[in-house]
This record gives structure tokens, C-alpha cells and sequence, in this order.
């Protein structure tokens, strides 16, 4: 293999790892503050790229044309839609199960993920279709030998890399922030220290939605295509790497998420017929790192959250 | 007894699970700036009272006025905001928590800056944050200096005696005006109770009127700082006073004070 298609392999692998790594930091949010697995996230990934392309729809119908604009309009309003939704999904779905056994919530949110699929490919115009995500990054691309690096790439991946350190700062250096590991730590003490439980749970739940929303449109203007069902293949990797990372810390699910993409990018390189059967190869190995590792890589220090 | 100086007042405060009732008609006060000792055995209802006052447990049926705010089944946020603090039995640190993160937990509700206020006004933030690390660290050096110097290790490298200390101040911090302690000596030796409790009271006369209600199983402790005892049993009132008279009382000679 020569370096060009080597660069490539490498390029495309980051790109999965921070979108896998932005689903994944989502997850391990949820279960941190409710001990729930929310598998609904996906299907809102998804809706957050459809929100993002009928946004773009609308802004090409009022006739405004800059792509800068667009693009932070498109953005804006999916992270922001997607933050709703979120909090609706967990006033009205998650919230309500509260001290119900953990396999309902896991239930009713793979069935929500349902709904909101089924809803998309329902009822938006020829929903069943693949759509052609608008290319709304600058074309330019550099030469090395061969092999060409896109902006739009070292862009998006900037960009990932940015709303993940802030989600971690938030965490870490706010009072919002600190209110959620108390939360995640024990809500009961959280609550008598005057943190509104409930409010927290639903900002938490907008955070990890808004993330879910970014990705999913960062996925659409990477590969220049979105469909109803690209939230499920993406929640199952963003959930392995999650658990593979150790489910409750923020580092493990990053580092979830690049292992997992650096195993497809392997399985892709190195095996006969790689392409066909990265994912096998992918699974395969994150199933074993668990029956090594149960707890995951990064496991919950003496109840760490968050 | 006046209504001007009853800073709590529970009036006909029942707490049922089920058939349980583990308050049954319970009527108290706590004046101002006392120190309340509560007593009693195991399960007749001293913590449950902590967790209905605090707003955990949504009291069956009664009434709870705190200064002149309303408290049945009041949220613990608004019970907090009243100006009510608690420690817990077991040690209820956030322990990967430094033990400044945790101290600013207790003072969660006078805390007032999101994101954009650290980021954007840094002269004011930084002001701030002095001005709470001064307080963490003062407060702090009250029950023990050394701790003073622990400010940002996290919760877990610290010993559980230190760690009672720090969910002490974490309640303290917040100015509360009523404060109720579950159990501050639970696994501490009688010195080290002791201390803790002086340091305790030695904080409260720099607050001006903080109440404090104090369970405790250790009767020399609860006559020394003590201004006044209620003693339960099955969720009941049985016996209130100060300490002689309670002291005095048949059923507390038996099963406190080994006679009768």
C-alpha cells in the first residue's frame, strides 16, 4: 500500500473516531446522572442531520446563498432543535420510568428511537431516500505525494475536538457542571444541596442531545449523505465504544470511540476483504476487550461519574 | 415557650411506608439558636425526621413552618434556600471530588456564574473565587489546620475522621440558620467527638442564630452541648426537657444510662 492510501485510511479513521467518540461522551453522560441506557440516541443524531439539511432546504428557499451562513445556521438549529428534543425524551420518557427496572427505560427509548426513524422516513419528502447532504465547508485541499488532506476534514475534525473539550470543561470548571457530577455522584445529597434534580437531569440530557446533533451533522458534511437510518449503526458503535471505554467517564468514551475506529480502519487495511468485514473484525475485538476487561479500559474509580 | 423565638415548628408530622409509621403525630419545635439534642433507639425515627424536614420523604399528613416559610412537602431545593443544612449519617462526600469542589456543593445555591461568566468577566470571577477560597480555607482551619492545606486533594485521600469534618463545613458553608447534625461522632473515639462538636459550636458563635439539631447515642456528649433534649421512640415523642430532665425519666435511665 502506498503512503497516499495510507494517509487516507488515517484521515477517515480520526473522522469516525470523533464522531463515534461525540456519540459515545453522550451515553456515558446519560448513564452517569440516571444510571440509564437512552437508546434513542442515535435516531437523534439523525434527526439532528435532517433538521440540519431542512434547515439548509429552507435557507436555499429565502434565497441565502452564503455558505458560511448557512452553515452556521444549519448547525446552530439542529444542536439547538436536538437540546429539545433531549429534554423532551427525558421529561416525558425517561423521567417518568424513574424507579421502574432499568430494562424498561432501555425498552422505551429503543422504541423512541423507532418512532422518531419511522417519523423521518414517514413523513419528511421522500424520507426513504438517501439525501445529498450540501458540501458548506471550503473545498481546498493540500497535496502530499499523492495524497490529498481536505480542509473541510482537518475542519470537522477541529471542530469535534473543540465541542467535546467543551463539554469537558463544562463539566469540570462550572457551576452547571459540578451540579451534574454531584448529581451523578449521589442525588440525594445533591438535592439537599439545593441542585434542583430534575433540572439537572434535563440539561444533562439537552448536552448530551445537542453533541448528538453536532456529530450527526459533522457526519452529513463529511461524507455528503444522510439517511433514516444512519442513527442505528452509529448508536450501536457509539454504545460499544462507550463500554469498551468504561460507561460513566468521559475519557473512556473518547478513547472508546478512537479504538473502535482504529479497529475498523485496521480490519479495513489489513484483512482480505477488509472493507466487507471491518465491522465483524471491529466487534469482534471489542467483544473480546470486554470479556477481558469487563469494567472497560477506563473503569469507575470507587463510584466516579462523570 | 413564645412563637417569636420557634425558628421550626412540626405540628401532627406523620411519615408512613406502607403500614409502617415511622412518625406518628409528631409535634416539635426548635427555638432560636438552640442546640437540640434528639434521642432515641434505632428506628424510631430520628433520621426519617432529618429526611422529611429536608424534604427527601413527603411527610403524610401535618404541617412543618420554618421562620415564617411553609415547609410541607417542600422540595429539598426550597429547603435548602430556607436556610436548612444537613449531614448525613454515613459519610455522603462526592468522593473523586476535590475537597473544595465539595465544600462549593454546600454552597451550590449562593454560587451565581455559568460558562460565559468565568470565561468573560475574569477579574470578577477570580475575586470570587478567592473570596471562597479564603472562606473554604478558614473554615476549614476551624476543625483542623492541616486539612486546611488538603484543600484540593480529592475527598477519597482523606481519612473518614477529616471527612466528617468536611461535610460539616460543607453544611456550614452554606450560612445556614438551622443545621442538623445526624450522627457527627458516628465512628469517631469520645476525644475526637468532642472536638468535633466544639469546633462545631465554636463556628456557630461567629454565625449569630444557628440552631442546631444534634442525634446523637452518646450521653456525655449530649450533656455537654446540649440546651434541650426530645427523646423518640416509634415515631412518638416521649419524653422533652433538658438534659436532667430527661435524664430523669424511667424509660431513658433504661435504655441510655444502664439503670432502672
Amino acid at each position: 500500500m502506498d503512503i497516499a492510501q495510507l494517509g487516507q485510511y488515517v484521515v477517515n479513521g480520526m473522522m469516525l473516531g470523533i464522531i463515534y467518540a461525540m456519540v459515545a461522551v453522550g451515553f456515558t453522560l446519560f448513564f452517569g446522572v440516571l444510571d440509564v441506557i437512552k437508546f434513542s440516541h442515535g435516531d437523534v443524531l439523525m434527526l439532528g442531520a435532517f433538521t440540519g439539511y431542512a434547515v439548509y432546504l429552507g435557507l436555499g428557499a429565502l434565497g441565502i446563498e452564503a455558505s458560511w451562513l448557512q452553515l452556521a445556521l444549519v448547525v446552530i438549529a439542529s444542536v439547538l432543535a436536538m437540546a429539545g428534543v433531549g429534554a423532551l425524551i427525558a421529561r416525558f420518557v425517561v423521567l417518568p420510568l424513574r424507579g421502574a427496572p432499568a430494562f424498561n427505560t432501555l425498552l422505551i427509548t429503543l422504541m423512541t428511537g423507532m418512532v422518531l426513524r419511522e417519523c423521518v422516513r414517514l413523513f419528511f419528502p421522500a424520507g426513504s431516500n438517501p439525501k445529498p447532504f450540501p458540501r458548506l465547508l471550503p473545498d481546498t485541499q493540500w497535496a502530499f505525494d499523492g495524497f490529498a488532506l481536505r480542509l473541510d476534514s482537518v475542519l470537522l475534525f477541529a471542530a469535534g475536538c473543540a465541542a467535546i473539550a467543551g463539554v469537558h470543561l463544562l463539566i469540570n470548571h462550572t457551576r452547571l457542571g459540578l451540579a451534574i457530577r454531584a448529581v451523578a455522584q449521589d442525588s440525594e445529597t445533591a438535592r439537599v444541596m439545593g441542585i434542583g434534580f430534575e433540572s439537572i437531569v434535563l440539561l444533562t440530557f439537552a448536552l448530551g442531545s445537542g453533541l448528538a446533533a453536532l456529530a450527526g451533522v459533522m457526519n452529513g458534511l463529511y461524507y455528503n449523505e444522510i439517511n433514516f437510518g444512519m442513527g442505528l449503526l452509529l448508536a450501536v458503535i457509539g454504545f460499544s465504544a462507550a463500554i469498551v471505554g468504561g460507561l460513566g467517564s468521559i475519557y473512556g468514551a473518547i478513547l472508546g470511540g478512537f479504538l473502535f475506529a482504529a479497529l475498523q480502519t485496521l480490519g479495513a487495511v489489513a484483512l482480505p476483504f477488509g472493507s466487507a468485514y471491518k465491522d465483524v473484525f471491529a466487534f469482534a475485538v471489542v467483544i473480546l476487550i470486554i470479556a477481558i476487561k469487563p469494567t472497560g479500559l477506563i473503569a469507575e474509580r470507587s463510584s466516579e461519574r462523570v | 415557650m413564645n412563637d417569636a423565638t420557634i425558628l421550626l415548628r412540626a405540628r401532627g408530622l406523620t411519615m408512613r411506608f406502607g403500614g409502617v409509621v415511622a412518625l406518628n403525630e409528631l409535634d416539635l419545635d426548635v427555638q432560636r439558636g438552640e442546640v437540640l439534642g434528639l434521642l432515641g433507639p434505632n428506628g424510631s425515627g430520628k433520621t426519617t425526621f432529618f429526611n422529611v424536614i429536608t424534604g427527601l420523604y413527603a411527610p403524610s399528613a401535618g404541617q412543618v413552618r420554618f421562620a415564617d416559610t411553609d415547609l410541607f412537602r417542600a422540595s429539598p431545593q426550597q429547603v435548602c434556600r430556607a436556610g436548612i443544612a444537613r449531614t448525613f449519617q454515613r459519610s455522603r462526600l462526592c468522593l473523586p471530588l476535590s475537597v473544595f469542589d465539595n465544600l462549593m456543593l454546600g454552597c451550590h445555591i449562593h454560587l451565581d456564574h455559568g460558562l460565559l461568566f468565568n470565561l468573560l468577566r475574569r477579574r470578577r470571577f477570580e475575586a470570587e473565587l478567592t473570596r471562597l477560597q479564603r472562606r473554604a480555607r478558614e473554615l476549614l482551619a476551624t476543625f483542623s489546620p492541616a486539612l486546611a492545606d488538603r484543600l484540593y486533594q480529592p475527598v477519597g485521600a482523606i481519612s473518614m475522621i477529616d471527612r466528617r469534618r468536611i461535610e460539616v463545613c460543607r453544611a456550614l458553608i452554606s450560612d445556614p440558620r438551622l443545621l442538623l447534625l445526624d450522627e457527627p461522632s458516628a465512628g469517631m473515639t469520645h476525644d475526637e467527638a468532642d472536638e468535633l462538636l466544639a469546633d462545631v459550636l465554636r463556628v456557630r458563635a461567629g454565625l449569630g442564630e444557628l440552631a442546631i439539631v444534634l442525634i446523637e447515642h452518646e450521653m456525655g456528649l449530649i450533656e455537654r452541648v446540649t440546651d434541650r433534649c426530645v427523646v423518640f421512640n416509634y415515631g412518638r415523642k416521649i419524653c422533652e426537657g433538658s438534659y436532667r430532665t430527661i435524664a430523669a425519666d424511667p424509660w431513658v435511665q433504661e435504655a441510655y444510662l444502664g439503670q432502672g
